[in-house]
């Protein structure tokens, strides 16, 4: 269970296995309910413009406390592909991404970290995870490196 | 750091949200301040000094001590002591009879919401001689538990001792009645309120600085480390820089002086003392003496921002070509403070920089030997995501500089590798990001079902803290 007490809805992990079995989804992006109570997802895509997926998490948005809407975090997993510098093929890594800008309200911040455990264990299959704060963290060149541990060509 | 004043209010939180309707209090105790308040709110209401005072009544055999808290009591008085409950060496406590009186002070005197009770049986309104001091507790027994309706969220230094848990955890079952406890690791909730999940969390506190890497909200042990070199240490420093001016600077704390004269800068104190018909303790003194300091270490104490050390050729110059800062002391002396303003802290950072003190450091305590020795203790393949994600706490690196310096330091350490530091710019935030981060955790509707129940302790025992709160 994670530290805050949040669950994790049926819906992320049947969109999960979508995503590594069935290879329906190419990301899912996954959000705490307006409640803070459970993760659910909020949106599972098959698109692979990696632009696309970044901008649906740099403008991600949460209402803090007083109704004001601002930056908000996110999790992610993505099914990243990359070919090795070797010349010896692709490599599939499911990757989870767990998304807090630093400039979301501490609310938000406290309530996404402290929840991120319950949405991990759920979801068996994971090969790599990030935590990414600022835009550069999100960036594609970033995510390869750490992603391929700097094997890819 | 800052000596800050309760604040009156103690009404229940306006800022009740998401019909999370929980009158949770959050605790987070450290060795210079004890800080309390309402789950759900972005400050704790009442931030104490862990100091108290202990009056003595009577001699020899016959004399019996009284224990009064709040900052508005340490003020001269005869027989008077200032104690501490906490043991400066570890930030955890060392006196439960103190400790819990002084909790219940902040938790239950200053927070406490209107009970249903009748005042004349609430224990508030008990005769006490001087009109001050702590709540009667003696006769709890006799009466409704005093917290039976709110839930607690208490912090602890990732290395507090098992038996120092269970016995909180009795505490606030048995003697305040909370229908629910938990307890959560500072450097955890530091982390979270970071928005970050695995960190390397760097606090500079009062009496310590620790690092703690987290990974997966888990504090990874091996990797703790902590030192001295805090707050306090930094007064030490401050005191010898005093002690060896030419002339020589006394330290004369507020209370001392009655009134004073302006005078120019260097020149002596013109200022007239008081006189108090009875001897005013050591302890007490000292105690004055550290809020002068602090408020000189806040005002005028910089670090020197790098790259490099401080001592390296060249840097002292550029120092000395900048502008000063004046310090007027409670007596009137003043004089403008350059290079020492730089040298105090630099001992933070470089052992052999450290002025001659009672507590000398050595290099494995410094800062930079410290965040060394905890990535050094973690999995190689943890670092990288630690030194990305570096959080930074706690009052004392709120000095001017401190930031810059530490982000120096971290790319010479490691160069190539990248390293982010995340470092609150609100000084609540930073001050109080371990209490901030336990009173939104525990504002959480969902965190009911994490909270220790009262039937839980009750079957279990006070073990049960140690399974629970991991």
């Amino acid at each position: 269970m994670s530290q805050s007490g949040a669950t994790v809805s049926q819906e992320c992990i049947t969109a999960f296995n979508d995503l590594k079995l069935a290879k329906k989804y190419k990301y899912i992006v996954f959000k705490l309910s307006d409640d803070n109570r459970e993760i659910v997802v909020e949106e599972a895509s098959a698109d692979k413009d990696w632009e696309a997926f970044r901008e649906k998490l740099v403008n991600a948005t949460t209402k803090s406390r007083s109704g004001a809407v601002g930056k908000g975090p996110r999790y992610a997993v993505y099914d990243f592909e990359y070919s090795l510098a070797s010349g010896e093929g692709s490599r599939n890594k499911i990757t989870f991404i767990a998304w807090s800008p630093d400039e979301a309200n501490v609310m938000a911040k406290m309530v996404y970290a402290s929840s991120k455990e319950a949405l991990k264990r759920s979801l068996n299959g994971i090969a790599t995870e990030l935590q990414a704060n600022d835009n550069d963290d999100v960036e594609y060149d970033t995510v390869l490196k750490v992603v391929s541990k700097g094997l890819a060509g | 750091m800052s000596s800050q004043h309760p604040l009156p209010n103690t009404q229940q939180p306006s800022d009740v949200y998401g019909g999370d309707e929980v009158s949770a209090l959050v605790l987070d105790a450290g060795y210079c301040h004890t800080r309390a308040g309402f789950a759900g709110e972005d400050v704790p209401k009442s931030v104490l000094p862990s100091f108290y005072g202990s009056l003595k009544t009577g001699d020899g055999d016959a004399a019996t001590y009284r224990d009064i808290f709040g900052d508005e009591c340490l003020i001269p008085r005869a027989d008077f002591e200032v104690k501490n409950y906490m043991s400066r060496a570890e930030s955890i406590v060392e006196d439960w009879d103190a400790a819990t009186k002084m909790w219940e002070h902040v938790l239950i005197k200053r927070l406490q919401p209107e009970k249903p009770t009748p005042p004349s049986k609430n224990g508030l309104n008990d005769p006490v001689p001087d009109g001050e001091g702590d709540v009667a507790m003696d006769d709890v027994e006799d009466q409704e538990k005093p917290l039976a309706e709110s839930p607690l969220l208490m912090t602890e230094a990732p290395w507090n001792t098992g038996k120092a848990r269970e016995k909180v955890i009795e505490i606030a079952m048995e003697s305040w009645g909370c229908p629910a406890f938990w307890l959560s690791r500072t450097p955890v909730l530091a982390a979270f309120a970071a928005g970050k999940a695995s960190a390397l969390v760097i606090d500079v506190g009062g009496a310590n600085t620790s690092v703690t890497a987290i990974h997966d909200g888990m504090v990874l042990k091996r990797s703790i480390q902590k030192s001295p070199v805090g707050g306090l240490w930094l007064s030490g420093q401050i005191r010898s820089m005093w002690d060896n001016n030419d002339p020589k600077i006394d330290i004369v704390p507020s209370y001392m002086v009655e009134n004073k004269t302006p005078v120019d800068a260097g020149a002596p104190a013109q200022a007239k003392l008081r006189k108090f018909p009875y001897e005013i303790s050591q302890s007490f003194r000292t105690y004055e003496e550290e809020r002068l300091v602090t408020e000189f270490k806040e005002s005028v104490v910089e670090v020197w921002r790098g790259p490099g050390r401080y001592s390296n050729p060249g840097n002292e110059d550029i120092v000395r070509s900048q502008p000063g800062r004046v310090f007027e002391m409670p007596n009137g002396s003043n004089q403008m403070w350059r290079e020492q303003r730089f040298r105090v802290s630099e001992g933070m950072w470089d052992e052999t920089a450290a002025l001659p003190a009672a507590e000398s450091i050595t290099k494995a305590q410094t800062i930079p030997e410290l965040i060394k020795a905890a990535v050094n203790a973690v999995d190689v393949d943890l670092r990288p995501n630690l030194l990305g994600n570096i959080v930074i706490t706690g009052g004392t690196s709120l000095l001017n500089g401190f930031g810059d310096r530490l982000n120096n330091e971290l790319m010479a350490m490691y160069p190539g590798m990248k390293i982010k530091i995340h470092a609150p710019g609100l000084t609540t935030e930073r001050r109080f990001s371990a209490w901030l981060g336990g009173s939104i955790l525990a504002s959480l509707g969902t965190f009911h079902q994490m909270w220790i129940s009262r039937k839980e302790y009750e079957e279990n025992g006070a073990g049960i803290v140690e399974k629970r709160c991991k």
